[in-house]
């Protein structure tokens, strides 16, 4: 009990009262403490000691436990979470490297696509688109009866060539 | 090592879960703690009963302890086991008075074996109130600073030195007759 005394008692009662009133407060703290010391409380016996360290020893046991699970618990969402992560990453790369030409493909034929005579795939382009545009034409003057003769039958058979041509174009 | 770096490595070790540094918070602390709910209580074996709560439940709280004073802290700690004894004890009385007729003979008992034990002080301190019995008690053993009392009961330094002056006035006059 002697923390307390380091701290000015005198000094503090004068912050409230007279100085000859804080004078007298601190005589009454001073024989109360006295009495304090003629009559000590009786100290625990060591059984009680024992006993407490005991129940301190069984109550930490559980929360070692609960703090082994915790972090066993921990651990496994985070290998899972990078698993899952891992997977995923894996499919995306996957995906990633064919994807455009994926998209490119359905629009132009796989075979010219897939060649490496720029100047030749071109070439062939320019005669197909030609070939397709003359057929047009070609239908387009029957229909209109310029060619004179059995043009239904004509138109037809026109039709069927740039269907074919068509075909094959996109077939490469 | 100075007492507050030991005091701070019992503490680390408390909160890491270390049995050796609990039991060596018993060992400093114990009387203190012992001697603070015996002069509330006036009873050895609701003093044994809340000592050992107190170190039980400081191995709950301790991780709730974030620093400034230990003692402090600790001794808010026992004040609370301390008020949910008294409401404990509160709701024990009301059942008592249901069967009084059946446990009267039995609490003459109780009350003649305590009687046996306490000394002058005792006797005087159950004269004063609970809550000035309990700041004197405070004062001299927690050894806390007036300060830090005052902010433990959140209120001005002035009614606490006022209010224990009081207690210890009154104390001294009935330890004199």
């Amino acid at each position: 009990m002697n923390g307390q005394n380091e701290e000015n008692l005198k000094e503090l009662f004068e912050r409230f009262a007279g100085a000859e009133q804080a004078e007298r407060a601190v005589e009454d703290f001073r024989k109360a403490e006295q009495i304090f010391l003629e009559y000590p409380a009786p100290a625990p016996d060591d059984g009680l000691i024992t006993d407490i360290k005991s129940e301190i020893a069984e109550a930490i046991l559980p929360r070692q436990v609960n703090v082994f699970r915790r972090i066993s618990y921990k651990t496994a969402v985070v290998a899972a979470a990078a698993i899952v992560i891992a997977a995923i990453s894996v499919k995306l790369l996957e995906k990633g490297g064919g994807g455009p030409e994926r998209v490119a493909a359905s629009m132009i034929p796989e075979a010219l696509w897939d060649s490496d005579d720029i100047s030749a795939d071109y070439v062939e382009l320019a005669a197909f688109t030609a070939e397709i545009e003359q057929i047009e034409g070609e239908v387009l003057t029957l229909e209109l009866g310029e060619n004179g003769g059995n043009g239904d039958t004509a138109v037809s058979e026109l039709e069927m060539e740039l269907i074919a041509i068509n075909s094959d174009f996109w077939k490469g | 090592m100075t007492k507050s770096d030991n005091l701070a490595r019992i503490i680390i070790g408390c909160k890491a879960g270390s049995a050796e540094s609990f039991s060596e918070l018993v060992d400093i602390y114990a009387s203190r703690f012992y001697g603070y709910f015996y002069r509330l209580t006036g009873n050895n074996e609701v003093s044994n009963d809340l000592l050992s709560e107190l170190f039980v439940k400081l191995v709950e709280k301790i991780s709730s302890y974030k620093g400034g004073s230990f003692e402090s802290w600790l001794f808010k700690v026992a004040s609370n086991i301390f008020h949910d004894y008294l409401r404990g004890k509160q709701r024990r009385k009301k059942l008592l008075e249901v069967r009084k007729k059946q446990l009267e003979s039995r609490k003459q008992e109780v009350k003649k074996s305590d009687s046996e034990r306490v000394d002058k002080l005792q006797i005087q301190l159950e004269k004063l109130d609970a809550d000035m019995r309990e700041l004197i008690m405070l004062r001299f053993y927690s050894q806390l600073k007036l300060k830090e009392i005052a902010e433990m009961r959140s209120e001005p330094i002035g009614t606490t030195l006022s209010r224990l002056h009081r207690g210890l006035k009154r104390l001294r006059e009935l330890m004199e007759r």
